[in-house]
């Protein structure tokens, strides 16, 4: 049902639903999680001292009871800390927020209370022989990247950036379009352009800014190159009054866009 | 075919920031329930939903949409598929109260493991216990505390009160609080070893058997087999256990992890684990507060004997709560 897959920039978790539904998690990797668990860890050790001066203000008259109350709340706190706040804030601890990652079920589900627990406890275990070398190689050595608490628990971190539906682009709005002229090659390139190659002039075009200049024009030539000569070979006097981009934006509105070649 | 993505996202954006806005509605509420009305709609945009997410896969190159059809459709499958236990439920006190009788009844359902934690102790007592007896160099080796090693003087000092801990309530409170801190986590540790498939487990509690056997036979030999019993009965008689528990927890846990597939419930076997250690660590706390309140009191204050009988009696008391409570319920719900 689950299965990770593997990409060059990070690892994601395909979940196939009963629908049939395919859709992917982007798994959290060992350096954010090891900077939200830094975070973790100033937060307890601060509510930790808090208490501690807390109890020494209250235990003043009776030093030893006040340190077996501080010693006892301060171990009980280490493990309940993260694991309560993971169980019902929804799998995630205040670190966990900051650096968006959550906790969740091996299925894709919330993660239930008593994974929470049993993951937080196995603590003891990937935090050994020091500085969490167990869970570290653990997290490495497996596909869905989890610390042995995760693999006993069935649970999983996974990276949750907010999205927001994103926005038309620009060049999907221009309003004039000369390829529309020739309604026969327009409807070829429609047909005949695979959803990877559109995707390829999409993506080009989207990254416009963040090229070198020298590689954009290289690729654009490249991309224009290849339509013209393999798939819709537009009238010569057309294109030559066209740059590259405009070429690729040409093509992209007939791919993507309600220019539909009437 | 390549989708029109622009006329796509105008007919389908209604319905995304429907489910997106049901969604965060859910999410908030503290119990997750759905009711009715809710349910169907959830259902319908989910569905929905998903085939967009069908179609943007397989009709566009669009990552960024892509992504975000993605994370709504994973959030609706995660609220339509999970059945949660409602949040007001879990903060009723009576449930928490339900450990004292789950604690004895998950004792005696994963006993077979309890039974071999014992076997794997009582193998390193023997080993240490024997290699005491008949090779004495080897005390050196076994036991590395000066006093473990020369019993006779340590007595001394305990008798006259002039050991480590002087009777005073507060340093007692402190120590049992430091023995009660180092005791959880050493059992948490034998029972956490479980995923090294219970070998960790094993050869921790082998090691403390071997201490156990060796100390024993150290103290006895040389004539002071009651005031050892008198010292460390009466907070080893839940030590020892709750130590044999975390056994259990630990070999079980392996048990779990090398037959995964075949065990279908998860959820409740999990839940074993946990209340064993639960159940171990309200053992460590009785122990840790007898070790610095009673065990560290010698004759002439408490006499050998009395010692002796409160620990019997605790002993006594632990097992009838492990293997009685809860038992007419427990064969009750089996026929």
């Amino acid at each position: 049902m689950t299965q990770p897959t593997g990409a060059s920039t990070s690892v994601e978790l395909t979940i196939a639903t009963p629908e049939g539904v395919l859709f992917r998690l982007p798994l959290a990797g060992p350096a954010s999680r090891l900077y939200a668990m830094l975070v973790d860890i100033v937060i307890v050790l601060g509510t930790v001292n808090g208490i501690g001066l807390l109890g020494y203000v209250i235990f003043a008259k009776v030093p030893g009871f006040g340190f077996m109350v501080i010693t006892l709340a301060e171990f009980a706190i280490g493990f309940a800390y993260g694991a309560l706040l993971e169980g019902f804030w929804n799998g995630q601890t205040i670190g966990k927020r900051l650096f968006h990652l959550r906790v969740i079920d091996q299925a894709g589900l919330p993660l239930r209370i008593e994974q929470a627990w049993v993951r937080n406890l196995m603590r003891v275990f990937d935090a050994l022989p020091f500085a969490y070398l167990m869970g570290g190689i653990s997290v490495l050595s497996s596909p869905l990247m989890q610390r042995f608490g995760d693999r006993v628990a069935g649970t999983l971190v996974v990276r949750q950036t907010p999205l927001a539906v994103p926005a038309e682009e620009s060049w999907m709005r221009q309003k004039y379009n000369s390829f529309q002229e020739y309604p026969t090659i327009a409807v070829h390139l429609r047909r005949e352009a695979t959803p990877e190659l559109a995707g390829l002039i999409q993506d080009a075009l989207r990254r416009r800014n963040e090229l070198a200049p020298y590689a954009r024009r290289e690729i654009y030539r490249e991309l224009a190159k290849y339509l013209q000569s393999e798939i819709s070979p537009f009238p010569d006097e057309l294109v030559e009054r066209l740059s590259d981009e405009q070429y690729l934006i040409n093509s992209s509105g007939i791919l993507f866009g309600d220019q539909r070649p009437s | 075919m390549i989708l029109n993505l622009e006329r796509f996202q105008v007919q389908a954006r209604p319905r995304w920031t429907s489910l997106e806005s049901l969604l965060g509605a859910l999410e908030s509420r503290p119990d997750r329930r759905l009711n009715p009305a809710e349910a169907q709609q959830l259902q319908e945009l989910y569905a929905q939903t998903a085939t967009d997410l069908n179609r943007v896969t397989h009709g566009a190159l669009a990552p960024e949409l892509r992504q975000y059809l993605e994370r709504l459709v994973a959030r609706a499958y995660a609220e339509l598929y999970y059945a949660p236990p409602t949040r007001s439920e879990i903060w009723q006190p009576r449930r928490w109260l339900r450990i004292f009788r789950a604690f004895p009844e998950t004792f005696r359902r994963q006993s077979r493991y309890f039974a071999l934690a014992v076997l794997v102790t009582v193998l390193g007592c023997a080993l240490g216990g024997l290699a005491v007896r008949y090779d004495p160099a080897s005390v050196d080796v076994l036991l590395p505390a000066d006093y473990l090693r020369n019993p006779g003087q340590r007595v001394h000092e305990e008798e006259q009160g002039q050991g480590e801990h002087r009777n005073s309530a507060q340093t007692e409170a402190a120590f049992s609080a430091q023995l009660i801190r180092h005791n959880i986590q050493v059992a948490l540790l034998a029972a956490a070893l479980g995923v090294t498939f219970g070998i960790g487990t094993a050869l921790l509690l082998f090691e403390n058997g071997i201490m156990l056997g060796a100390v024993a036979v150290r103290y006895t030999q040389q004539g002071f087999g009651l005031f050892m019993t008198a010292w460390l009965l009466p907070h080893g008689v839940f030590e020892i256990p709750s130590i044999l528990i975390a056994g259990q927890a630990g070999f079980y846990l392996a048990r779990l992890l090398l037959h995964r597939r075949e065990d279908r419930n998860v959820r409740q076997s999990m839940r074993d684990w946990l209340v064993l250690v639960a159940g171990l660590a309200m053992m460590l706390v009785w122990a840790g507060i007898m070790e610095a309140f009673f065990s560290q009191h010698h004759a002439p204050v408490l006499p050998y004997e009395f010692k002796v009988a409160v620990a019997v009696a605790e002993l006594a008391l632990l097992t009838i709560y492990l293997l009685l409570t809860g038992r007419r319920e427990t064969g009750a719900k089996a026929r």
